[in-house]
């Protein structure tokens, strides 16, 4: 167990000054971790095909002005930008880490189950039945797509015996969302709105609109809040329904829960930017690493962890290629394969997390 | 079920398949864009009395393009077989190996170096691109074998796990790769990347159907040893068989075709993960039977789902990989519900 564990275990003053050292450890993560955010923010604000200076962004953001394209620039593109990484990056990691605590599986992650899958099926139904269609009510489809496609995985899975091992069920949401990710083909070619969908299915960072964002903002409070309410009894759920049902919890009501805070944060996500792999599958395993198997602290660990992740990734991304800007997707695979290769490695085939 | 009984089955079962996409096969030669009467065809294959129209839409277009689609079915559908008995497991299959992403990745590597030069006009290239699928199929198992191994033991569950890996890793470099191409090349790198067909030529047949003709044989002829992996890795070991050794002709004999098949046709999905299972619901568990019913089956699953992709949509065409995702994986689905069942 990690030091938390032990504070909680000990007694009188002791236990006193541990538990002190806890919540001042607990502070320093929040400030290490808001001084990283902003210092993310600002650099990825700077950089890009064109380089702005420090001073520039400073006033773009507080005296801006309209004939400024460096300020347009900082203001209509690279803000966004950031904001929506870091969100998206969040959104990802929290909903990773709460599937991999639910189903005990150490390679549950949104875009390996199937769900991102179901998101772009849904939005391909919705473009071509009902084009035209707002922002709003796509965000409202893309989580009904969520739900869809883990609906569909899980209740494959249920169906399989053995089907919640990791590798049925990482074959089996491999399988449904190649299915759905055809079937949207067949019906977008079909259509002839091909290129509005493939702009829905590659990861696009880099025109993220401000519009959107705000519209998310909502539903990502109501995801967020979802997910830390639900984490406690995950911690239990991750130990085995046994241990959970022993707890006197009801599975059915949290499982049904965390699905919820699931769909809603990979929803979101994937009306913001499209599909995006490897965050939630990584960057949960670095949270339970850092800080232990409670998790309370792995889920807005994790947040905080995949929203550097991705901003990160996605400031790389400009430079790889430069001055050409190489899909994120590329850049999270460079680092996501090689983990996920180590991950097989130590934690073995057919057991559980 | 008695032996002869048995051997009658499998007869019965392969010539029906074969029948079946023959049948597919006349009906998408004599119907496309404009339908050709069967005399006509009949005469055109026969070199009786020729029009110069139907000599370009028979040998040119539609020919070549059935064949491809024939050869491509066979050795998918063996590759899978031969797959799913090597790793014990009935959800292996090539594509989720990542052994066409790796095959696939080579080759988009390949047009991306000699672009332009070459153009994918020339024998040369036609020859040289299963050469490079198969090169880089045999990276992706050559890394499978190094990360699956557990305690100097071969693991078919990591197995999977890796492909998955290995998978998406070759898939983003390709994108990486075809997005740092010319447009054009671009261009034909996604049409071919799809999976799709329709631009088949006499020389993609060249190219594949070596690699078929010699490794099929091959893999029919271990078909007693993949009836003997099916028990346990110490039993096997017991009777006297070379586990290491044969598994890796077999796997290298996979890679090959499979990297023939992804070089001229792109990554068709499904046909090893579903032939080998309708293969085994009609002739029993016996690789002697499966191996070459699979190839049959394969056939008739690429042939009927190009031919659907062709006409459903018309004048548009679905990729013949689409197709068979979309009709294949219900009925996988299906399957997989009913030997859950059984149990």
């Amino acid at each position: 167990m990690e030091p938390y564990g032990v504070s909680e275990g000990c007694d009188g003053a002791v236990g006193e000054i541990m538990r002190g050292f806890g919540k001042l450890k607990g502070f320093a993560v929040t400030v290490i971790g808001a001084v990283l955010v902003v210092l993310t923010i600002a650099l990825s604000v700077m950089h890009g095909t064109k380089a702005i200076s420090c001073a520039a962004v400073w006033d773009a953001i507080f005296r801006f002005d309209n004939e400024n394209i460096d300020h347009l620039i900082i203001q209509t593109s690279r803000i966004p930008r950031v904001i929506g990484a870091l969100l998206i990056g969040a959104f990802l990691a929290v909903s990773g880490a709460l599937m991999q605590g639910m189903t005990r599986n150490y390679l549950a992650s949104p875009s390996i189950m199937g769900v991102t899958d179901g998101s772009v099926f849904v939005i391909t139904l919705c473009m071509v039945f009902m084009p035209g269609t707002s922002s709003m009510t796509m965000i409202v489809f893309s989580l009904i797509g969520s739900a869809l496609g883990a609906g569909l995985v899980f209740g494959l899975a249920r169906l399989l015996p053995g089907g919640f091992s990791p590798i049925t069920l990482a074959v089996l949401g491999t399988i449904i969302g190649t299915f759905l990710g055809g079937v949207s083909q067949a019906l977008a070619s079909y259509y002839q709105v091909s290129q509005n969908i493939s702009f829905w299915y590659n990861a696009r960072l880099h025109q993220m609109d401000p519009a959107m964002i705000k519209l998310s903002i909502p539903f990502a409070i109501a995801g967020f809040a979802l997910a830390l309410i639900v984490s406690r009894w995950v911690t239990a759920l991750s130990l085995g329904d046994d241990v959970a049902k022993g707890l006197g919890l009801n599975i059915v009501f949290i499982k049904g829960l965390t699905m919820l805070s699931v769909v809603i944060l990979t929803g979101i996500s994937v009306a913001l930017a499209g599909k995006i792999a490897f965050i939630g599958l990584i960057i949960p395993h670095i949270a339970r690493y850092m800080v232990g198997q409670d998790y309370r602290k792995i889920v807005p660990f994790s947040a905080l962890i995949g929203a550097l992740f991705l901003a990160w990734c996605d400031l790389i991304s400009r430079f790889i290629n430069h001055p050409f800007e190489t899909p994120i997707g590329v850049v999270t695979a460079l680092f996501g394969v090689p983990f996920f290769l180590y991950l097989i490695k130590t934690r073995g085939g057919g057991k559980h997390a | 079920m008695r032996k002869g009984d048995q051997t009658a089955r499998f007869w019965t079962v392969l010539l029906l398949t074969t029948g079946i996409g023959l049948a597919a096969m006349y009906v998408s030669l004599t119907n496309g864009t404009f339908d050709i009467s069967a005399l006509d065809v009949i005469r055109t294959l026969l070199r009786i009395d020729t029009t110069r129209e139907h000599d370009l839409v028979i040998f040119d277009f539609r020919l070549p393009r059935i064949v491809i689609g024939a050869i491509v079915g066979i050795g998918l559908g063996i590759a899978g077989a031969a797959l799913q008995g090597i790793t014990k497991n009935a959800l292996a299959d090539p594509g989720i190996l990542g052994i066409h992403a790796a095959a696939g990745m080579s080759v988009v590597i390949c047009m991306f170096l000699v672009s332009g030069s070459v153009k994918g006009a020339g024998w040369a290239s036609a020859i040289a691109m299963p050469m490079f699928g198969w090169i880089g199929g045999l990276g992706a198992i050559v890394l499978l074998y190094m990360l699956a191994r557990h305690n100097g033991e071969f693991d078919p569950q990591r197995l999977i796990l890796v492909g998955i890996a290995l998978g998406s890793g070759f898939g983003a470099i390709t994108l990486y790769v075809s997005l740092k191409m010319n447009p054009q090349d671009f261009e034909m790198a996604t049409v071919w990347l799809s999976g799709s067909i329709y631009n088949a030529n006499w020389k993609h047949v060249a190219a594949a159907l070596p690699w078929i003709l010699i490794l099929t044989p091959i893999v029919w002829r271990k078909a007693g040893i993949l009836d003997l992996f099916q028990l346990n890795e110490l039993s096997v070991k017991g009777i006297g068989v070379r586990t290491g050794r044969e598994r890796q002709i077999l796997l290298l004999c996979c890679v090959g075709l499979v990297s023939a098949c992804v070089s001229v046709s792109g990554s068709i999905g499904f046909v090893g993960l579903i032939a080998p299972h309708i293969a085994r619901r009609l002739v029993g568990i016996h690789y002697k039977y499966i191996v070459p019913v699979c190839g049959a089956i394969g056939m008739v699953m690429v042939v009927i789902g190009d031919m659907i992709g062709k006409t459903i949509f018309a004048p548009a065409e679905l990729p013949v990989g689409i197709v068979i995702s979309i009709i294949g994986v219900p009925y996988f689905v299906y399957l997989l519900y009913r030997a859950r069942k059984r149990r």
